[in-house]
């Protein structure tokens, strides 16, 4: 316990890399979620191949591939270029956008799904309604099929996010010093390897706990219409 | 467009066309609504009368021909192989917003109450001030009975509420024309009537309807003139006794013998 009051400042330092990088790439990937639901709900058939090319290969390849792929391979890259054209000398990825940008594309491969399952959930004639009315397209998507499509992403977009959360801890590998990454090392100088593991973990559980009462909160809030139909 | 009396009417189509495909469901139908004309249309399954009165209100668009809504044309312009497109979307948005539309299966926001339903598009299309349509929303669920229920949700409410929850939508925007597409088709028998009296009391008060409906009673009860449908085509249409007793077509006579067994 001692150890855990002498490297506390490590951890929390940690803790706070692990959430901007959860929220920052939770909204890279909603991002890329809606735009990809959107590709491919549109009768674009460019927009619609490139969705399906998109979501087919970052859900089928592992996430430490991409990541490393992205850090090393990318850096590498833009390198050999800059070297090429002389346009640069040599530039460096922050581990942090790295991980941020990588996280948040994979998952907004899943995103796209979830949002496209949700979208296709609303009844049609409820958005045939809006356009009767003379709604434009703005306000029918955020009036009609935001309110209910968030509804019906909820169940799947909550899991998305637990996942997500965890996935951070892989950017540990690229030597970014989030919780994992400090946990480790503070465990390793202490020899206390399962002291400062079981820590990290509860922090995770933590982190989760309180987005799971925030996601229930939301699941109230845009639950309207649903859960009071059984009395009425 | 003014028509011979130089009274302008509510509503005006001229020669709709309308092709899904190969197949050409609307084959050059014309009908023009003056204030307070209450129109049934009737026709078999497939005569297209849906599809007629869905493209009044562009929910789909015609393939040719004009749609006038209290004398302003919807300007369309050729798109191609595909048929017409509307010109200018913005004023497609603004002349829908002057057609109340009651569909089938109602279609109320499921995650709006209903009072929610029907200050929606007068505050969102026509910037209503929410105060003003919240009064106005309240006389209207009066109207069409149902404001003890105006805190409910649409999922809470049986068929026949859910319908008259719609029409009071489709009034608040206070439309030149109503159109009502097989309003009663989907309700349990027991809940017609509920529907059809709120429709009688508005045709009595004098609102411009276009009803497409099976509902023989109220056609030749209510309605001030029907039109039949028949391939895509009006194949009869006049006044609802005289139709209703001496049909000039054998088709409407044979659609007639089929529907009032």
């Amino acid at each position: 316990m001692n150890y855990i009051i002498e490297y506390q400042g490590q951890l929390l330092a940690g803790t706070w890399v692990t959430i901007r990088l959860a929220l920052l790439s939770l909204v890279i990937a909603v991002m890329f979620g809606l735009l990809g639901a959107w590709a491919k709900l549109s009768k674009n058939y460019l927009a619609q191949k490139t969705a399906a090319g998109y979501t087919t290969i970052v859900r089928g390849v592992p996430d430490l591939v991409l990541i490393l792929l992205v850090f090393y391979g990318g850096q590498q890259m833009i390198n050999s270029f800059g070297g090429l054209t002389g346009l640069w000398d040599y530039v460096e990825i922050s581990q942090f956008a790295a991980g941020a940008g990588t996280i948040g594309v994979v998952f907004g491969g899943y995103m796209t799904e979830t949002f496209r399952g949700a979208i296709l959930a609303i009844p049609k004639g409820q958005i045939e309604a809006g356009v009767a009315c003379g709604m434009s397209r703005f306000t029918i998507f955020h009036r009609v099929i935001w309110p209910q499509m968030v509804r019906y992403a909820l169940p799947g977009f909550s899991n998305n996010w637990l996942v997500q959360i965890k996935s951070t801890a892989l950017v540990s590998v690229i030597g970014l010093q989030d919780v994992v990454y400090n946990g480790f090392v503070a465990g390793r100088s202490t020899r206390q390897l399962f002291t400062f593991m079981f820590a990290v973990l509860l922090i995770y559980l933590v982190l989760t706990a309180i987005s799971d009462t925030g996601l229930r909160w939301l699941d109230r809030k845009y639950s309207k219409g649903i859960e009071r139909s059984d009395n009425g | 467009m003014s028509d011979s009396t130089g009274e302008e009417a509510a509503l005006e189509v001229v020669d709709l066309h309308k092709s899904f495909g190969n197949v050409e469901v609307i084959r050059g139908a014309s009908l023009s609504a003056h204030k307070g004309d209450v129109i049934s249309i009737l026709g078999a399954s497939g005569s297209g009368k849906s599809t007629f009165l869905r493209c009044i209100n562009l929910l789909e668009i015609p393939t040719s021909g004009d749609v006038y809504v209290a004398g302003e044309k919807i300007r369309m312009k050729s798109g191609g192989a595909s048929g017409n497109v509307p010109e200018d979307i913005h004023q497609v948005e603004r002349l829908r917003a002057r057609l109340g539309m009651v569909f089938q299966s109602f279609n109320l926001w499921s995650h709006m109450t209903v009072i929610e339903n029907v200050i929606e598009a007068p505050v969102h299309v026509l910037k209503v001030p929410k105060a003003e349509a919240i009064e106005a929303a309240e006389a209207l669920l009066h109207k069409v009975g149902i404001h003890d229920r105006k805190d409910y949700y649409p999922a809470q409410l049986s068929g026949g509420q859910q319908q008259r929850v719609a029409i009071a939508r489709g009034l608040a925007m206070n439309p030149a024309v109503m159109l009502f597409d097989e309003p009663t088709s989907a309700l349990d028998p027991e809940l017609v009537g509920e529907v059809l009296k709120v429709m009688r009391d508005l045709a009595e008060e004098g609102r411009t309807m276009l009803v497409v409906t099976h509902e023989m009673g109220f056609a030749r009860d209510v309605s001030s003139s029907v039109v039949f449908l028949h391939e895509g085509k009006v194949e009869e249409q006049g006044e609802p006794r005289q139709m209703f007793n001496d049909p000039n077509s054998d088709r409407f006579r044979q659609f007639l013998s089929r529907t009032m067994q």
